[in-house]
């Protein structure tokens, strides 16, 4: 029978909550940065003018039909060829999540902004408002409320594959978990305790979204997965 | 920018690459299978009217929704061998993480499915006498699984593109063999290009093929 030790994990709890921070900080950038972008990417696949759709499409298309890992080598061994820029792990992981995040990010607005009923364009247009201020005084604000679960949800799914700037050796809780294994000779405690962190951080937050969700449907609005 | 661009380094090795691709293939097989099959029982378990088939499959499911799955990877290829008394390959760990991943996912799918399934189909199969199996494998699952092929189609896209992780733990997928021959020839751009596109020429007919479903459901029941 196996002797379970948690003591070596205890003892070094502090490289797991600096690996909890690093993960927490490559998802909060990613958000910062994705956010943004990912709405920008949905107002040009929607634009009436093909040259803005068609390249937005494509780089949704893309960046969501490829292995956010592969996209991550690229950008970590292969930009720097290419750009003549100083890589860094943290700067490979910041511009994989943000691109990779906001293709996705972009289908929730393009869902949200398509699930408005054409009667609000129709009122903007007969007092006069030009689309652009129809999308933001009218059509945004009401479809941002229907998106926020379907947002959410994504920012978790972002979360879990931040792990993978473990792999690019980037300090998240993944790769601080690995050291301690290899350094404690403890690989079943370490990773169980990591696995148990990430289960509460992650299901915290799914039970946040289920509340939203669940208050969000008593007002009335349907929301938009 | 003016990079040459000398994808002949990365065709030469090209009898690399195809073992990669055979070995991805090989372990999107593996997991799709398993990970279908053992996510029908757990979103049976999970409907279930019995508590001790309910609450250990909610379980399951809650813990490998809310895990990355490279943790779950990593679990069992660094720890579990510890536990079980047999060695474990990079393939059988990469294949547990996903499966058991991708059983969680598509549990939710198919207790989704079942439930959408109007509460009458249940009566009607009762009135003339069926038992619940019955009714669940002629009646409830033809129709469920019809309304679920788009989100199962996404599960399978999502399945291919985890392999991925399986490089991480020095299995020889596409990706692996990728980085290999990026670090014998130093052309990490062409490499990871290729792969790259490999991905998205597999899989974006696949994403086509959901929308055309996701638009005939829409139209349909």
């Amino acid at each position: 029978m196996y002797e379970w030790d948690f003591s070596a994990v205890l003892d070094n709890s502090d490289l797991l909550w600096q690996g909890l921070v690093g993960t927490l900080t490559i998802t909060g950038t990613a958000l910062a940065f994705g956010l943004p972008l990912g709405l920008l990417l949905a107002l040009s696949r929607l634009s009436p003018s093909r040259w803005l759709a068609w390249p937005a499409g494509f780089v949704i298309e893309f960046f969501r039909t490829t292995p956010p890992l592969v996209q991550l080598f690229w950008f970590f061994f292969a930009l720097p060829i290419l750009m003549d820029i100083q890589m860094t792990p943290f700067l490979a992981a910041a511009i994989t999540f943000s691109i990779q995040s906001s293709a996705f990010f972009a289908e929730v607005f393009r869902a949200g902004i398509v699930s408005i009923e054409r009667g609000q364009w129709e009122a903007a247009r007969a007092i006069g408002m030009q689309r652009p201020q129809a999308m933001r005084r009218i059509i945004l604000p009401q479809a941002v409320k229907r998106m926020i679960p379907a947002f959410t949800e994504r920012s978790i799914e972002l979360m879990k594959t931040t792990t993978l700037v473990a792999t690019v050796s980037y300090a998240d809780l993944l790769y601080q978990a690995n050291e301690l294994a290899q350094k404690t000779f403890r690989p079943i405690e370490v990773f169980t305790v990591t696995a148990l962190i990430y289960f509460v951080v992650i299901f915290g937050l799914s039970l946040c979204v289920q509340g939203i969700e669940r208050r969000l449907a008593v007002s009335g609005d349907s929301t938009v997965r | 920018m003016d990079y040459v661009w000398d994808f002949g380094s990365v065709y030469e090795y090209r009898a690399a690459l195809w073992v990669g691709l055979i070995n991805t293939l090989r372990i999107f097989g593996i997991c799709l299978f398993a990970g279908l099959s053992l996510g029908l029982a757990m979103g049976l378990a999970r409907y279930s009217i019995r508590r001790w088939l309910r609450w250990p499959a909610a379980c399951f499911i809650e813990f490998f929704r809310n895990t990355p799955v490279l943790v779950q990877i990593f679990w069992f290829y660094f720890a579990f061998p510890i536990l079980a008394p047999f060695e474990i390959s990079a393939l059988m760990a990469a294949a547990l993480g996903i499966t058991l991943n991708s059983a969680a996912f598509s549990a939710e799918i198919f207790r989704g499915g079942i439930q959408s399934i109007d509460p009458g189909q249940w009566e009607a199969g009762r009135a003339i006498g069926m038992r619940y199996r019955e009714i669940m494998a002629r009646i409830i699952l033809p129709q469920a699984v019809r309304r679920m092929m788009p989100a199962l189609t996404n599960r399978g896209i999502e399945i291919f593109k985890m392999t991925t992780l399986a490089s991480a733990i020095a299995y020889a997928d596409l990706l692996h063999q990728a980085r290999l021959i990026a670090s014998v020839n130093f052309n990490p751009i062409e490499a990871y290009t290729v792969v790259a596109l490999a991905f998205f020429v597999i899989l974006y007919p696949i994403v086509r093929v959901t929308y055309v479903l996701e638009r005939r459901m829409a139209k349909g029941d």
